[in-house]
């Protein structure tokens, strides 16, 4: 009796080891060299960092399938992004904001460099039983509305913007985002431009102490809580509120008028935009009167020599397809996302610092 | 064997046997030993190098500044832990005041009131509870408890609010979830144990009284539930350790707010869920993961604290009952929550 | 005269409080009750309905839009870490048992070691993963960052005393008649150890572990930083590794209805497996029960 039991049991056991044992998938092989334009040699990128960039990757991702080029993006926030490429997990961080000098210090495999990719919006979307899409909003009240201050959806300060439009007496919830987040600073830049209290508050940063609401993981973990809890609001990229089916507010941008975030909108705030030498460009709060004001621009980081830095050859050659795929073809597929493409006074630069990556000294492209 | 033989070898001075055989008991003894002083070394070891690497936060914040400044601010790398103190012991003690009651409830139904042929099914049922993992729990919490509980919880804060700590607006994940689902945790082993403990009272004290013309209650009230009561201290104790530890459902019905919220229904943080969530940005900033580590040791000693506790009032339990329970049967019966506790 | 007579009769007053008192314990015996009911209704209802060839077969797709796949990776993952960390954990952790039970009665040493091992129950366990983070995947052990190795060692950790715990209680079990018996034969200390102890207490032994295992399957925090995130399928434990419980946890707080049915899928799926390996440890300890 007790044999045949473990007889059972340990034939279970040495065919899971055979599993484990026998089963070598090895994925990291790589040929020596490659003669063609990186598109042959399978390469296998690990990527980590902006949930805010995260459809665009995984659409990317499987589009570069056909090239061979396998990304392993995981959305885990733009801070934990950037601590993974420093640490050495990873071989590209995506990331909103660009760098600031306290990540350079960290990232010390080499030169960082940040491409930027492109732009999205990040929409304050609500869901309060009644209220349509298109409720007016401006920085001044988004910030009281996250300060606690404005706590009811028919707060006379919500309700002088929107002359017309019946508000609920429902409980404003609000929720934020619990992880290090490129989305949050994009998204308090904005609030602090306007509200002094925000400004001396919480202030501006990817992790900040909120004063009220629930935090969730990611930009999907924000949508769905807005999605499960009437009277919430949340700032949300805007793939995620499209693909929700979301109401989201027009917010009211520097010169005056309440834009909605279109693909439209997006593209004006990165119009005319300053580019510095090292590609850290910023579109909250554009000055240009068609701009939804809270757009933000998504670098996708590596370091200038990638097989220094930790690469295979094959795997440099894949990242460089990669990014020529982003700033190619790829602008088009962000369209559909409702990302906006970048303007070409962001795109040459940006094509030019793909083209200096080196794989040990040489040309990292294949 | 022939008789012969067999006798030969029997009755052979013990002193012929096989050397080699007799070598490999010293052997023996010392690759036990040695993985016995395994363990120790592993704690030791655990315990030292978490101590070492949480250092750099005690020394900037004091240990007693950071576990009771109230302040978590990772943006300004300002690191008091007590709202995610507070936070692990409101949804503890949450679960313990909602749990515990239920808990020997069920025991005392088990033991004193179940008809004997639903005794087993019962017990199963409600170990299966332990089976269930704890992301489960969290997935269930978030998708049926909270918005179940949405409207009830806004009726009971309402009308109730001049209570202490009850009021305000009810969002979604609060404290209060967390602590109802940790109390659902912990049921099958404050059960389990409550129900070993109880099984452990002497049948002559419960004859007696009923003997005396006790009603069934007054029976368990004088001679079970006197009997029983460090024992069950001690198990709702234990179900305090593991509901401090609870990690990942608490993590997702929380809140995650770093402030220490007014009532039972307001957005809250605890020690584990911090680490959970900060983690992963964290491992870059030396001073941030630092922290998260202190906060992780915070959390280490906290069980370990309350574990030993719980340990000494069952040991003086047993002492004075003069028996040994807590786990020290396993056969079919045995309820799975005692030996396979989740945290 | 009869007995009744002298008895006093219960007021009414006695009767009524016992009568509520036991409601009231039947009545919270089946609260207890209704959370389970819930449990189950909801996995079922939501999660069947994820079940199917595709969802166990295909691995998750990670793309934003379009289909999401099924959790072939997840569960494979955690076959394969859970059977590296038994394969670990249960040796150690009988080894320890016999240590205690045969050698350690009366010396202090067994003592303070069964001591910690109590302690080592009540250590949450985010923070094993914490202390493997620190030390291995960090240090890039190995050659790799995350790796599946890494949360297999931290769900070993997690095991190992419970599996010490179980087998001590089970191996106490077996009478000392024995093992005297054993010995006055001449049989060397290690042979009656192995041979006579050990063996009468398999079946306990056996359910110990399995019941550890049972709840290494379904722990998430252990592998939250060792083992990281991946889509694709592996066999290679020193490659990061997807898991179960990992993909129940990513998926639950998406706001995508697609990846909410498949947490609930995948939610089921670990549920019916462990309520698997602890139907077939109760089996195990049902049939050999020998108290």
């Amino acid at each position: 009796m007790h044999r045949n039991n473990l007889l059972a049991i340990g034939a279970a056991a040495l065919v899971s080891v055979g599993f484990v044992a026998c089963g070598s998938d090895d994925k990291s092989s790589d040929s020596g060299s490659s003669t063609t334009a990186g598109a042959s040699t399978p390469a296998t990128l690990n990527g980590a960092g902006s949930t805010f960039a995260a459809p665009l990757y995984s659409e990317w991702g499987s589009k570069l399938k056909e090239q061979d080029i396998t990304v392993n993006y995981q959305p885990v926030g733009s801070g934990a992004g950037i601590a993974q490429l420093a640490q050495g997990t990873v071989d590209f961080a995506g990331s909103d904001p660009s760098l600031t000098p306290e990540d350079v210090k960290t990232l010390t495999k080499g030169t960082p460099v940040q491409i930027p990719i492109a732009f999205g919006a990040i929409t304050a979307s609500y869901n309060v039983e009644g209220v349509e899409a298109g409720l007016k909003l401006d920085g001044a009240v988004l910030a009281d509305i996250f300060l606690g201050t404005v706590k009811k959806w028919n707060d006379p300060a919500i309700a002088k913007l929107n002359d017309g439009v019946t508000l609920p007496d429902t409980a404003i919830t609000v929720v934020h985002r619990s992880d290090s987040s490129g989305t949050t600073k994009g998204f308090t830049q904005f609030l602090a431009a306007y509200s002094p209290t925000w400004n001396d508050g919480p202030g501006v940063d990817k992790d900040i102490k909120w004063p009220v609401g629930t935090g969730a993981k990611g930009n999907d973990g924000v949508a769905a809580a807005v999605k499960q809890t009437d009277g919430a609001i949340g700032y949300v990229e805007q793939a995620y509120a499209l693909q929700n089916n979301f109401t989201f507010a027009d917010v009211k941008n520097k010169s005056g008028a309440f834009i909605a975030p279109t693909l439209e909108s997006t593209t004006a705030a990165g119009a005319g935009i300053d580019v510095p030498k090292d590609l850290g460009i910023s579109v909250i709060d554009s000055p240009n009167p068609e701009a939804y004001p809270i757009a933000s621009q998504t670098f996708a980081i590596s370091y200038d020599d990638l097989c220094k830095a930790g690469m295979s050859k094959a795997n440099a050659a894949g990242y460089v397809a990669f990014l020529d795929y982003a700033l190619g073809e790829g602008q088009n597929v962000a369209k559909e996302l409702s990302y906006a493409p970048l303007p070409d006074d962001v795109k040459t630069p940006a094509q030019a610092a793909v083209d200096a990556l080196t794989c040990n000294g040489a040309p990292a492209k294949g | 064997m022939e008789a012969s033989a067999i006798k030969a070898r029997l009755t052979a001075p013990l002193g012929e046997r096989s050397g080699r055989a007799r070598a490999a008991d010293p052997a023996f003894k010392w690759l036990l030993t040695g993985l016995a002083a395994l363990i120790l070394v592993l704690i030791a070891f655990f315990f030292f190098f978490l101590a070492g690497k949480a250092e750099p936060a005690f020394s900037k914040f004091g240990v007693l500044g950071f576990i009771f400044d109230n302040d978590w601010n990772v943006s300004k790398s300002i690191y008091g832990a007590l709202p995610l103190l507070v936070g692990t012991l409101i949804t503890s003690v949450l679960a313990l005041v909602i749990g515990v009651p239920v808990a020997v409830a069920t025991a005392l139904f088990v033991t004193e009131m179940c008809p004997a042929r639903f005794k087993s099914p019962l017990t199963v049922l409600i170990e299966l509870l332990a089976a269930v993992p704890s992301v489960v729990y969290g997935l269930w919490g978030i998708f049926v408890l909270v918005p179940f509980l949405k409207e009830p919880s806004q009726w009971f804060a309402d009308t109730f609010d001049f209570l202490p700590f009850v009021g305000g607006t009810v969002a979604g994940p609060n404290y209060f979830i967390a602590g109802l689902i940790l109390a659902i945790m912990i049921l099958p082993i404050v059960s389990a144990i409550s129900r070993e403990v109880m099984a452990t009272v002497p049948t002559d004290h419960k004859e007696a009284a009923l003997a005396l013309g006790a009603t069934r209650w007054e029976m368990i009230k004088t001679a079970v539930l006197p009997y029983s009561r460090r024992g069950i201290t001690g198990a709702a104790m234990l179900g305090l350790g593991r509901a401090i530890g609870e990690t990942i459902a608490v993590v997702l019905v929380i809140g995650n707010s770093p402030t220490i919220g007014k009532q039972i229904f307001d957005q809250g943080y605890s020690l584990a869920a911090v680490i959970a969530n900060e983690f992963g940005e964290a491992a870059n900033d030396p001073l941030h993961s630092s922290a998260l580590i202190a906060a992780g040791l915070v959390l280490f000693v906290l069980t370990l604290v309350v574990n030993a506790l719980a340990r000494w009032v069952v040991t003086r339990a047993e002492k004075k009952n003069g028996k040994a329970f807590t786990g020290s049967t396993i056969t079919a019966q045995t309820p799975i929550a005692t030996v396979v506790s989740e945290s | 005269m009869s007995t009744t007579a002298i008895l006093p009769t219960i007021s009414k007053r006695r009767r009524r409080s016992d009568m509520i008192a036991r409601g009231t314990l039947g009545f919270f015996t089946a609260i207890a009750l209704v959370p389970l009911g819930l449990i189950i209704y909801y996995l079922l209802s939501k999660g069947l309905g994820a079940w199917s060839w595709d969802f166990f077969t295909t691995d998750p797709t990670g793309s934003f839009l379009g289909t999401q796949g099924g959790i072939k990776s997840a569960i494979l993952g955690t076959l394969e870490m859970v059977a590296l960390a038994t394969i670990i954990a249960v040796p150690i952790g009988i080894g320890v048992a016999i240590y205690l039970v045969e050698f350690g009665q009366t010396s202090r040493f067994a003592s303070i070691v069964r001591y910690f091992v109590d302690v080592m129950t009540g250590v949450p366990s985010i923070v094993f993963g914490l202390f493997i983070y620190t030390t291995l995947v960090v240090a890039g052990t190995g050659g790799s960052s995350f790796a599946g190795w890494k949360g297999s060692l931290a769900l070993a950790l997690l095991m190992l005393p419970v599996i010490t715990r179980s087998g001590e209680v089970v191996l106490q079990l077996v009478p000392q008649s024995l093992r005297e018996a054993a010995l006055a034969l001449g049989t060397p200390r290690w042979v009656v150890t192995m041979k006579v102890v050990v063996r009468t207490a398999i079946p306990g032994l056996v359910t110990g572990s399995l019941l550890a295992v049972a709840r290494a399957m379904g722990e998430t925090a252990p592998l939250l930083f060792t083992v990281a995130v991946v889509n694709g399928t592996t066999f290679n434990l020193n490659e990061r590794m997807n898991s179960l419980p990992i993909q129940i946890f990513q998926d639950v707080g998406q706001a995508n209805d697609q990846l909410v049915e498949r947490a609930w899928g995948a939610a089921l799926t670990l549920v019916v497996l462990i309520l698997i390996l602890t139907l077939v440890a109760r089996l195990i300890s049902r049939r050999s029960q020998f108290s």
